[in-house]
């Protein structure tokens, strides 16, 4: 039984499609007298059976050996195409942390979207996004995770663009599905490469094609840099990072989703393919530079927002830097234990972050305050989750640090800079979230602010508690994916023997400061100019989306311009002019003869019979002394 | 009989429709329609269930003598070239028909000149002559041209006789390069297979290639020659669009391979970097401009235009699987145009505009279009490549097989598929997101029929989405043929296309007793 | 087809002043606009009385429930019933728990300002010990969240109230279908003149709240507060739903930055009288619930109009929709008719003149409104 399970865990992403597949009957109109709640239920029910079969497997893992499941799907030519999936305690946990959190949600959305009437495409949209993401968990192979991704990005559009009629929605939704094609086509060209290049696109044939690659150092390179684009894209890593700002525009339990698990695809890729980039020094540290520079722009960025799902989505993106600066250098293991309780800590987080909304009818976080004591669920979670985020004992982040820190890598000196900065400021800005709107005194709309029913209650509740408890992944996590017994250094390096006390004491410096900035209450600016000018700066996102605008859009535009005017003038200038007026002798064709639409089709019948009648009438000499003429002369 | 029944069952119904009695109400003219093309669709049965994709030569093959003087013979024959595109040929055909109106003006004369496009087509897939493919490749321009002026929009009469300008000179370059082949081959017959294996001079065989690719390019068509189609696009009626944008422009890709490989290789070798090149152009110069443009049609016309443009490059790439692939696209591309072409008739027979910057907010539910709207997306998608549909594998296939031949075209062209994205989500964002305007509101309702061909395109090309083995097959021994034969192999087609003149060396006429001797 | 868009018509303020004066509605008085007033208000009593049993059922039999899993089957669990209910074939009580948090929210009346006095929370605290009397976990929650269990009291307050009002206004719209039925309704004035007479007939019905926990009942609103049907639920109702509302996130972006959501609550225009039908059906727009459920109660009569438009049954929700607003129309003409300071018959200059500046204030709200399309 449990054998079976293990070796059919590919029904799980189709669990998912068959969950989305049931709810067309209802988003497409069909069933109309009834509304769409089944849909939602059928969704549940679905995830349920995934989190379960998931469940079981997992357990079941421990005790059976990792192997691999493979299909051939395509066989033309030389190319050969195979689907592959990873059964092994890895793919499994993450499977487990998608189906869970993914049932979750589910849960969640149904108090969340419970008076919206389309509701059945959104849990279809849903299951299309766990299918694809638990996909993404177990695949083994670069094409199906290409495939995967994509469909992550399809339904990330289609999730932004849940409420198509609103305006900002319009532009949210392709925006997101546009910054993220960037760096999936930067990918396929990758994967087209790679598949030139390689044996196979199977993550596990990755390492050692890269072992004995004699791939010149230029190509190694370039193929790094596709490679990386992706997860750039995938997750909201400069200069790729606006659309999840954006997305924010997107029904709130998606966001649960992108934030946590959607984003963390992208670099569960990276993961994988992070024996390419050992292959070049270069896209290792464009990878460090990637990482480092969204984690500290986006933490900057994040305490500039006065919208609570804003600042907590540029956050995710800080955060997800450090996993790309961690695959950098090489510690895959801390990247996923990254990954991992991130995306526990922030579902959280956008957990609590929705139950406000609802309550409050509000995303201005400057408009909040005082409603610690009427929602409990949901100020333990966002106090839990905040917590977990930040180094702080003795929650996963802690956790995830020690193990960072605890000398099996080397530490530069550098990285503890980062961390500490990106930490300071996390907790800086949790705290001031926090303090403008669970404390303070009660503003007009959080003046009436029960806590919210039992659908949404319960997730936040069972979440808040699972975040307690994940300390054990990383405590427990032996080092599954860094080849070779981590290296103790002897005596340990400043960085070692200082580095958690230091994570440690730039949280307290956070938080302190969190308490003590003065907080800025309803929209009164800061008068200070050059305040001023740094908050705005932050908020909007350091004016990235201008320099886009002015930029590569600017670039299209004026191409796509360029190409029409070509089209116009030129092209059919030139063919109007030159071409037309010897046939038709000196009549151009204008965009206004149509009455002389018989001459022409007189003209062009005349001229084929003509041909028709030298070939019919056996006149071939004529035919034929015109081309040796012609081919004597060329 | 069975390939002379596909043309010729279309010829008489469309005669039987045209002589209809006035009496007989114009309802019937499009049943009559209807039947014919299951009809040929129900041919297709036998012939798929006989057709052995494992055999190279000519299946099902007519050999009827004609005018032995002029070496035209009316010989027909089927191969896993011209296979996948017959079928896609007789289903578009329905397709076309079942989404014209029945109240259309003067119908009889119509769905006849619909059937006489159709089996103009499928003659020219099946000719394995070919002065005998010239004829068709020339017949179906007049019952296009007529479908245009007569049915077309405001400026139809423009578009329609610059559509027959171009398609005519079209025609004639073919021809002369055809008639020079056989004249400097010294064939006796314009036979397509002995053609194959001629020795021309490698000057003779250039001109004569470049001909026959600038006929070509006309029709498929590649930039600089492709005006003609966003006219032609915009002011035809959409099954017109969808048979066009289908089937007729794969006439074009057709001739490349089947003509311009088959018969020109040591040329075709030569030529092919420039091939590459221009490939290239014209796909970034289709999403350019299609990027820029206000009317729906027009934004599907120039993305065929890009899209045709990787059938030219991977045909120029010359590989087993790039061959396979450039038949696969060209299968992918009919049906994503075709679902592209339905759905924007849609839209227009239901508002009564296809503008961007009027459209807006149509997947309201109850008053807009959001079965259209939501296909639409799925269509724009299957374009723009993403996988589980027709039109990433294709592609992904196409740019695998190019790519270490034609390294920096092939990067360039996936910019170009990474632009398809842009213009169809502007197109789409535009006209389906958004709050449906008070000036819309009035739109009629869709009946379930309306959204029967654009459901069952969808449905395929997913289906073959999923599984490409299904379509691929057909071809693929066909395809890889033209460049295999083990004299045609070129061990690294990289050193090939970077001296030029060591290629002709690689090619020689490879001599197969049993073809020579018809 | 593409249509010429719609002359831009401002609405006249002095017009329907007059019109008002005169004793008619604001609602343009045409057969048409009757049927398809009274055959909503049909439909929408059907809908309402269903709303306000539920209402008035969690209220009372949910009180306090952590997991109300039951709470839209009002106590009858029987295995049909569910499955209809998880089958979803039932009305959409999550509306009316939606209108209920807007009013929530919103406030205002002696209701809303009742529930923030030391009395009131004596009442809630004692209900409360009742609910959880030996239940150490809740009651420690209690003591670590003070405000949780009374803020849940003083929505279920809400609940209450809005069951009560509803209670009285679907029975005026039953009422009005049978006068209509019975051929006593002819005009748009008569529709009006038929609510504003149920209005005024229940104006000073007291609104109360008990619970019985234990077997023992608890005032949370005692009637000695005196609490009255029009001025504490009716006006509130009426400021909270169909002026202010909350912005439907299908059609407003809730993003703090685009500053789209105006800062003061007053300032809100997404209610009913204000919304724009046309997104009806789509998704984040939550009264697609309301007409969703009031298209099952339709009367015969109003059906068969609407199937006779252009989309059919396809846009059936926005169809009721736009008859919905403009009966809405005609229940505020009432309210304002009810809530003059003197009768619009009166020849009394000082009198007009206060009548005057009153109609003024209304009309300078609805200016923006969708009365302009509509009437």
């Amino acid at each position: 039984m449990v054998e079976l399970l293990l070796q059919n865990i590919w029904l799980i992403p189709i669990y998912g499609l068959i969950g989305a597949i049931l709810t067309l009957p209802w988003s497409f109109g069909f069933i109309r007298r009834t509304g769409p709640r089944p849909a939602a239920y059928v969704n549940l029910l679905m995830t349920l059976l995934s989190f379960l079969h998931g469940s079981i497997a997992f357990n079941a893992i421990w005790t059976h050996p990792a192997r691999q499941v493979m299909w051939q799907w395509l066989q033309v030519a030389d190319l050969t195409l195979t689907l592959k999936i990873n059964i092994s305690p890895i793919s499994l946990g993450a499977l487990e942390v998608i189906t869970g959190i993914s049932l979750l949600v589910q849960l969640y959305a149904l108090g969340y979207m419970e008076k919206d009437a389309s509701l059945a495409r959104f849990y279809g949209l849903m299951g299309l996004f766990e299918a694809a993401l638990s996909g993404l968990a177990i695949s083994d192979s670069l094409l199906m995770s290409y495939g995967l991704l994509e469909i992550l990005t399809l339904s990330t559009y289609l999730l932004v663009g849940f409420w198509y009629a609103q305006p900002l929605v319009v532009t949210a939704a392709r925006d997101a599905f546009l910054t993220k094609r960037v760096g999936d086509i930067l990918l396929l060209m990758g994967i087209v490469a790679l598949s030139n290049y390689g044996e196979g696109l199977d993550f596990s044939q990755l390492a050692s094609w890269a072992d004995d690659s004699t791939l010149p150092p230029l190509t190694a390179t370039l193929l790094g840099l596709a490679l990386i684009a992706g997860p750039t894209g995938k997750c909201a890593q400069f200069p790729l990072n606006l659309w999840l700002d954006e997305a924010m525009e997107g029904p709130n339990p998606a966001g649960i989703m992108r934030n946590s698990v959607v984003v963390s695809a992208g670099a569960y890729v990276l993961i994988q393919l992070q024996p390419v980039f050992t292959l070049s020094p270069v896209s290792e540290i464009v990878l460090i530079t990637l990482g480092t520079v969204t984690a500290v722009g986006g933490s900057l960025m994040a305490i500039a927002q006065i919208d609570i799902k804003r600042t907590m989505s540029h956050s995710t993106s800080a955060y997800i830097g450090l996993v790309f600066i961690a695959v950098g250098l090489n510690h895959v293991d801390i990247a996923l234990l990254l990954l991992f309780t991130h995306a526990i800590a922030k579902a959280l987080l956008f957990m609590s972050v929705g139950s406000i909304i609802l309550t409050t009818s509000n995303q201005n976080i400057t408009e909040m305050g005082g409603l610690w004591s009427r929602m409990p669920a949901t100020t333990t979670a966002y106090v839990v989750g905040a917590a977990s985020l930040i180094t702080a004992f003795p929650l996963g982040e802690f956790w995830t640090m020690r193990r960072w820190l605890d000398g099996a890598w080397p530490i530069p000196p550098w990285l503890l800079v980062i961390l500490g900065f990106v930490n300071i400021l996390s907790a800086m800005n949790l705290v001031r979230v926090f303090r403008l709107v669970f404390l303070g005194p009660k503003q007009p709309k959080t003046r009436r602010a029960p806590e919210v029913p039992w659908p949404m209650a319960f997730p936040l509740v069972t979440l808040t508690l699972v975040a307690l408890l994940i300390p054990t992944v990383p405590i427990r996590w032996t080092l599954w994916l860094s080849a070779g017994a981590p290296m103790l250094q002897v005596p340990p390096p400043w960085t070692i023997t200082w580095g958690l006390p230091i994570l440690i004491a730039s949280g307290v410096i956070g938080l302190l400061c969190g308490f003590w900035i003065p907080l800025q209450r309803t929209t009164a600016r800061p008068t200070q100019m050059g305040l001023r000018f740094f908050q705005d700066l932050f908020a909007y996102d350091f004016y990235i989306e201008q320099i886009y605008k002015l930029t590569v859009m600017n670039l299209v535009a004026s191409l796509s311009r360029l190409a029409v005017w070509c089209d116009r003038y030129i092209v059919d200038g030139v063919v109007n002019l030159v071409g037309l007026a010897t046939i038709f002798g000196g009549n151009t064709l204008k965009y206004n003869t149509s009455g002389q639409s018989q001459f022409y089709l007189l003209t062009i019948f005349l001229g084929v019979a003509a041909l028709f009648w030298l070939i019919f009438s056996g006149q071939w000499s004529i035919v034929t002394s015109v081309w040796s003429l012609w081919f004597a002369g060329g | 009989m069975l390939l002379s029944a596909l043309i010729w069952i279309p010829v008489l119904g469309a005669i039987a429709i045209a002589l209809l009695p006035q009496s007989v109400p114009n309802l019937w003219a499009r049943r009559m329609a209807l039947a014919i093309a299951l009809l040929v669709l129900l041919l297709l049965i036998p012939i798929t269930l006989g057709f052995n994709p494992d055999h190279l030569e000519a299946q099902f093959s007519e050999y009827l003598p004609w005018i032995g003087v002029l070496g035209l013979n009316y010989h027909l024959g089927l191969d896993g070239l011209s296979f996948p595109l017959v079928l896609l040929n007789g289903f578009l055909t329905l397709v076309a028909i079942f989404c014209t109106r029945a109240e259309i003006d003067r119908p009889r004369f119509y769905f006849s000149l619909i059937l006489l496009l159709s089996a103009g087509a499928a003659g020219a897939f099946l000719a394995q002559d070919l002065l005998l493919f010239f004829l068709f490749y020339e017949v179906e321009i007049i019952p296009l041209y007529f479908l245009i002026a007569i049915w077309g929009g405001g400026r139809r009469g423009y578009a329609a006789m610059k559509f027959l300008i171009y398609t005519a000179l079209s025609g004639i370059l073919v021809l002369a390069s055809f008639l020079g082949l056989v004249w400097a081959s010294g064939a006796k017959t314009f036979d397509y297979e002995p053609l194959r294996h001629h020795s021309l001079p490698m000057e003779v065989e250039m001109a004569l290639l470049i001909m026959l690719l600038i006929g070509l390019f006309i029709k498929i068509p590649i930039f600089p020659f492709h005006t003609w189609l966003p006219d032609a696009h915009v002011e035809a009626s959409t099954p017109v669009s969808v048979l066009l944008a289908g089937v007729l422009l794969k006439l074009g890709t057709y001739g490349l391979i089947k003509f311009g490989v088959g018969l020109f290789f040591k040329a075709w070798i030569i030529l092919a970097p420039g091939l590459a090149i221009l490939a290239t152009i014209s796909a970034l110069y289709g999403a350019f401009s299609a990027i820029a443009q206000q009317d729906m049609k027009k934004v599907v016309a120039y993305s065929s235009i890009a899209h045709m443009a990787y059938i030219l490059l991977a045909a120029a790439a010359c590989t087993p699987l790039s061959m396979t692939a450039a038949v696969f696209q060209m299968v992918s591309h009919g049906l994503i145009s075709a679902l592209l072409f339905v759905l924007v008739g849609v839209v227009y027979q239901k508002t009564g505009t296809r503008d961007v910057t009027i459209l807006r907010g149509l997947l309201n539910p109850e008053r807009g279009l959001p079965i259209t709207g939501s296909l639409m997306i799925i269509g724009v998608m299957a374009s723009a490549g993403l996988p589980g549909m027709v039109g990433f594998i294709a592609e992904f296939m196409v740019f695998r097989a190019t790519f270490a031949i034609f390294t920096i075209p092939t990067l360039i062209c996936l910019v170009g598929t990474g632009l398809t994205a842009v213009y169809f989500l502007l197109m789409v964002n535009r006209v389906f997101f958004g709050r449906l305007p008070d000036n819309l509101a009035a739109i009629p309702r869709v009946a379930f029929q309306d959204h029967l061909p654009s459901l069952v395109l969808t449905a395929l090309l997913v289906i073959f989405g999923l599984q490409p083995a299904w379509v691929v097959r057909w071809s693929e021994n066909q395809a890889t043929d033209f460049v295999v034969s083990p004299e045609l192999r070129r061990p690294t087609l990289g050193t090939a296309v970077r001296s030029p003149l060591s290629a002709p060396s690689l090619v020689a006429p490879a001599i197969s007793p049993t073809l020579s001797s018809d | 087809m593409l249509t010429a868009p719609p002359i831009p018509f401002q609405p006249n303020i002095n017009d329907f002043i007059a019109r008002l004066e005169q004793g008619q509605a604001l609602l343009h008085d045409s057969p048409e606009n009757v049927i398809e007033v009274v055959g909503v208000l049909k439909s929408y009593g059907i809908v309402l009385d269903a709303y306000s049993r539920n209402l008035i059922y969690i209220a009372n039999h949910q009180f306090l429930r952590l997991f109300p899993f039951f709470k839209y089957v009002n106590g009858d669990r029987s295995l049909p019933r569910l499955l209809k209910h998880w089958w979803h074939d039932r009305i959409n009580y999550e509306y009316a728990e939606y209108c209920m948090k807007a009013m929530f929210w919103h406030g205002g009346g002696r209701l809303d300002a009742f529930l923030d006095t030391p009395e009131f929370a004596t009442l809630a605290a004692a209900a409360i010990q009742a609910r959880w009397r030996g239940n150490p976990a809740m009651l420690t929650l209690h003591k670590l969240f003070p405000d949780y269990l009374p803020e849940q009291v003083r929505q279920l307050c809400y609940y209450s109230a809005l069951g009560q009002f509803w209670r009285v206004m679907s029975d005026i719209f039953i009422d009005l279908s049978d006068a209509y039925d019975h051929g006593e309704i002819h005009t748009v004035p008569d529709v009006v003149a038929l609510i504003l007479n149920g209005l005024v007939a229940d104006a000073s019905r007291p609104i109360t709240y008990r619970v019985e926990l234990r077997g023992q009942t608890y005032d949370i609103l005692p009637p000695s507060q005196g609490l009255t049907f029009l001025m504490d639920t009716a006006v509130p109702y009426v400021e909270a739903v169909f002026f202010r509302g909350t912005p439907f996130p299908g059609t407003i972006s809730y993003n703090a930055q685009a500053y789209q959501i105006p800062q003061d609550q007053d300032q809100f225009a997404y209610g009913a009288l204000y919304a724009d039908p046309l997104p009806i059906g789509g998704s984040g727009i939550p009264p697609t619930l309301l007409m969703q459920d009031m298209r099952h109660y339709l009367p015969d009569y109003l059906h068969a109009i609407y199937r006779d438009r252009l989309r059919q049954e396809d846009d059936l929700r926005v169809q009721i929709c736009e008859s919905f607003q403009k009966s809405m129309f005609c229940v505020t003409t009432a309210a304002i008719q009810g809530l003059a300071p003197h009768p619009f018959s009166t020849n009394d200059p000082t009198e007009k003149a206060a009548n005057r500046a009153y109609l003024k204030t209304w009309l300078r709200r609805l200016q923006e409104s969708r009365l302009s399309r509509v009437a």
